[in-house]
């Protein structure tokens, strides 16, 4: 018996070091108060599963991407922005205008906003905040801000003066960085501080972040929208593996999955409790051919690659009816600034081998396509590139390199070719144009393809005040990058959420933006 | 030489090992390919800002300065701070240790409550049927990858049956942390699980032909005291070793586990900090793993002495 009782008490003893140890994971705090609830009918909380924690939550933070944009788009907001059509609309202010010259913008403002905290609005802030974008070093994101010259404000205006026209201007105050903050509260802590304790003029603001596990952000109760948002909180949890996200969107523990893959749609149509929504997007999927070595300093090589590339296939196979080959380096969502006159070059091995054998090439053109590891999905793309191009005149090698690795080498214009994405970050083709052909941005994504010509054009077009003639320039300089065949486009596809069929209102812009204020759950 | 005297010496012996794990950690995480300051700010960012963030971590300082202001920062507990979260890397250590270390520990209760009896049982019934379903389940267990089987139990027990979370971590309550370690334990077990039915079940067959296991029965010893005083314990010696070393593997293993459950451990921040070039927080980690790792072996060597007489320290 005392055998038996000395076992029990080792096993009870292990449980409470179990306990014990789970006692000290506890790292939550004391809930502070919150708003009352907004909407009666509605749920309180709505929770999204995300899956990467972000490093810090100010838009002009160093390493600002999806992360942190879909979290901070909730707590801080700017004088205009961008509907789910790419509209420019109202935001902090109600109105502008822009002078004829294209370089002053005067903007009315929307009286009596508060921070979340309840302090007043001040002009300042607005000065402070649109600089902030513009300088901060660490930001990511400064070239967006980078044509301010000047910025005044006074309680009823903001005017800001450019050091040139960009008639794109507007367009980019309607991204993501261009928002307000508080002079006063940033700048009563140290800059590492503030990028964590972030606080805006929009509908949420942070209440809780649990390092590792879970941020929660509540309704501001200074919000000037009356009845916004709907959902008294927000809470994001981070949930690395999409297949854990969509059986955690199943059990109920999460009701919006953002940024859904493709790959798991079909388990989420076939769920009645569940929604899938599809979106316009403005990604497009690259092969970008270092034109600094051979082969691919040749550019009769690198136009043979159009045909000996089936695109059909690559869209078809890697997103479904989701996507579709392009021809034009902008894209179709961007409306009357993609060249559409640009084909998709059907696949053709033939000519392919034909267009290399005219350029002196007799033997199979050797090449190493370097991708990341860790993502199946690029894997996928490398190795149906590599079974088209293998019979078309070409030799594939796939170099299989981890992300970090595979970043420094194409940085470093150390590789051959590489596939890469672009998602547009407003409602102008100058983002993709420029880092495509302004060499300063991104040694032409990383091509290293110097055109000058085409990079003076492109300025000619950042300044161009006549909208039809900015259009044509556009469409001409998608031309001449098609020509060039540095970047090749591989296919678009649009962008996915899946969340609950309680959940209502739910959209993604076609620049991974969402606003949650008008989001509801029913109880 | 007493026990004290033998763990102050292992004690001092892990310097030295430890002294080489920091030079190798600092050494590989530096030579790999691939900027921090780049990774933090993304590729839109420009050369100005990865050259002031390049600055800022004191990442322009030679190779030699860094490692030694590392050591420095070791010996006086200071870990330095993430260069992704901008957090002293003690702290993150601090929330994120005991997460992996209570999933070890529940991981290995599982599997030595569930491993021993049913080894026993193999062990005292060989060949015959019980004995073949325990070596054919420990089989299948072994082959099965621990994701697949943590997506099948996450379907059975959280969406069909909605008994426990299908992941994720709820820090507002300790019976909702300790729920959300079950399954990822459970998982986590299977492979320990399996290795020690198989090895306990040969040790008590091979314990069990022994003449002194016929000499304590002859002596008319009960079944109960021969079992747990002759084989049992005699067959613990292989199995602490076994167990002590998927103690260190698990600990170092437990990536997959966090990623798939998403807890938030020390596996998932060693992951992110080496795919992100944390510098700090990988060197850390692995220091930590390495002095865990010496820790289990001197306690395993302790418990050797204390299973077998005639092992002295």
């Amino acid at each position: 018996m005392r055998s038996i009782a000395r076992k029990l008490a080792a096993l009870a003893l292990a449980l409470v070091m179990v306990l014990g140890l789970v006692a000290c994971t506890n790292n939550s705090k004391e809930p502070e108060d919150t708003n009352e609830p907004v909407g009666g009918e509605f749920a309180d909380q709505i929770v999204l599963g995300i899956t990467s924690e972000p490093m810090q939550l100010e838009p002009n933070g160093p390493g600002c991407g999806p992360a942190e944009i879909q979290i901070t788009q909730q707590i801080y907001e700017g004088l205009v922005s961008t509907a789910t059509d790419g509209e420019i609309v109202p935001c902090l202010a109600t109105d502008w205008t822009i002078s004829e010259d294209g370089l002053t913008y005067t903007f009315n403002l929307v009286q009596g906003v508060k921070f979340s905290d309840g302090r007043d609005v001040k002009p300042e802030d607005w000065v402070w905040s649109l600089y902030r974008a513009r300088d901060f070093e660490l930001s990511n994101y400064a070239f967006i801000a980078e044509p301010i010259d000047t910025v005044e404000a006074t309680d009823t205006q903001v005017i800001i003066k450019l050091k040139a026209p960009t008639p794109g201007f507007l367009a980019q105050l309607g991204c993501f960085n261009m928002v307000l903050g508080c002079k006063e509260y940033a700048e009563s802590m140290t800059d590492d501080e503030y990028l964590k304790a972030p606080m805006g003029t929009g509908p949420y603001m942070l209440q809780q972040w649990n390092l590792g596990t879970d941020i929660t952000l509540v309704a501001n109760p200074n919000y000037r929208e009356e009845g916004m948002p709907k959902t008294k909180e927000l809470k994001y949890l981070v949930i690395a593996d999409d297949n854990t996200r969509l059986m955690q969107l199943q059990s109920g523990q999460i009701d919006v999955a953002p940024i859904f893959p493709f790959s798991l749609a079909q388990a989420v149509e076939s769920d009645d409790s569940l929604e899938l929504g599809i979106y316009p997007s403005t990604q497009i999927y690259y092969l970008t051919l270092n034109t600094t070595h051979a082969p691919f300093d040749d550019v009769k090589v690198r136009q043979a690659m159009y045909y000996a590339l089936n695109t059909k296939e690559l869209a078809s196979a890697i997103a479904g009816e989701y996507g579709a080959p392009v021809g034009a380096i902008v894209s179709a969502t961007q409306g009357e600034w993609s060249n559409t006159s640009i084909p998709v070059t059907e696949y053709a091995p033939e000519t392919a081998k034909q267009m290399l054998a005219d350029a002196g090439y007799t033997e199979p053109v050797k090449f190493t396509l370097t991708v990341r590891t860790g993502s199946a999905f690029y894997e996928q793309i490398a190795t149906l590139i590599k079974n088209q191009v293998d019979q078309a005149g070409f030799e594939c090698e796939i170099e299989l390199l981890e992300s970090a690795a595979t970043s420094a080498k194409f940085q470093n214009l150390e590789h051959q070719s590489t596939i890469l994405q672009w998602v547009d970050d407003y409602q102008d083709p100058s983002g993709v144009v420029g880092w495509t052909v302004d060499y300063d941005q991104a040694q032409c994504f990383y091509t290293g393809l110097n055109d000058v010509e085409l990079d003076q054009l492109n300025e000619q077009a950042l300044v161009e005040l006549d909208h039809a003639k900015r259009v044509e320039m556009y469409q001409d300089i998608q031309q001449r990058i098609h020509d060039n065949a540095n970047v090749i486009p591989l296919y678009r596809n649009d962008s996915a959420m899946a969340y609950s069929g309680k959940v209502d209102g739910v959209y993604l812009s076609p620049f991974y933006v969402y606003y949650a204020k008008d989001w509801t759950k029913t109880k | 030489m007493s026990r004290l005297q033998y763990i102050l010496k292992r004690i001092l012996q892990m310097i030295p090992v430890l002294l080489v794990v920091t030079i190798l950690v600092f050494s590989i995480v530096h030579l790999i390919p691939g900027e921090p300051a780049r990774l933090i700010l993304g590729d839109k960012a420009t050369p100005a800002a990865v050259a002031a963030l390049t600055e800022k971590l004191g990442l322009n300082e030679p190779l030699p300065t860094q490692y030694f202001l590392f050591l420095k920062q070791v010996l006086t507990l200071d870990l330095g701070t993430s260069f992704k979260n901008n957090l002293p890397v003690a702290d993150l250590l601090a929330v994120r240790f005991p997460v992996t270390l209570a999933l070890t520990l529940l991981s290995t209760l599982i599997s030595v409550l569930i491993s021993l009896p049913l080894g026993y049982f193999a062990g005292t019934h060989k060949d015959r049927l019980g004995d073949q379903v325990v070596r054919t389940a420990s089989l299948v267990a072994i082959s099965m990858p621990s994701f697949w089987v943590g997506l099948l139990l996450m379907i059975l027990f959280a969406i069909k049956l909605k008994w426990l979370p299908a992941g994720g971590w709820d820090n507002t309550s300790l019976w909702g942390e300790f729920k959300c370690l079950i399954l990822p334990a459970v998982t986590q077990s299977l492979m320990t699980t399996a290795l020690l039915v198989r090895n306990t079940r040969n040790s008590v067959v091979d314990i069990t032909r022994m003449d002194y296991v016929d000499f304590a029965r002859s002596k008319g010893i009960s079944d109960g005291q021969v079992r747990s005083r002759h084989v049992m314990r005699n067959s613990m010696i292989s199995t602490v070793t076994l167990l002590s070393m998927r103690m260190a593997g698990t600990l170092g293993g437990s990536v997959i586990i966090e990623t798939v459950f998403s807890i938030p451990g020390i596996g998932k921040l060693a992951s992110d900090a080496i795919f992100g070039r944390d510098y700090a927080v990988v060197q850390s980690v692995v220091l930590l793993f390495a002095v865990m790792v010496l820790v289990i072996n001197l306690i395993t060597d302790i418990l050797y002495s204390l299973l077998d007489p005639r092992v002295s320290l």
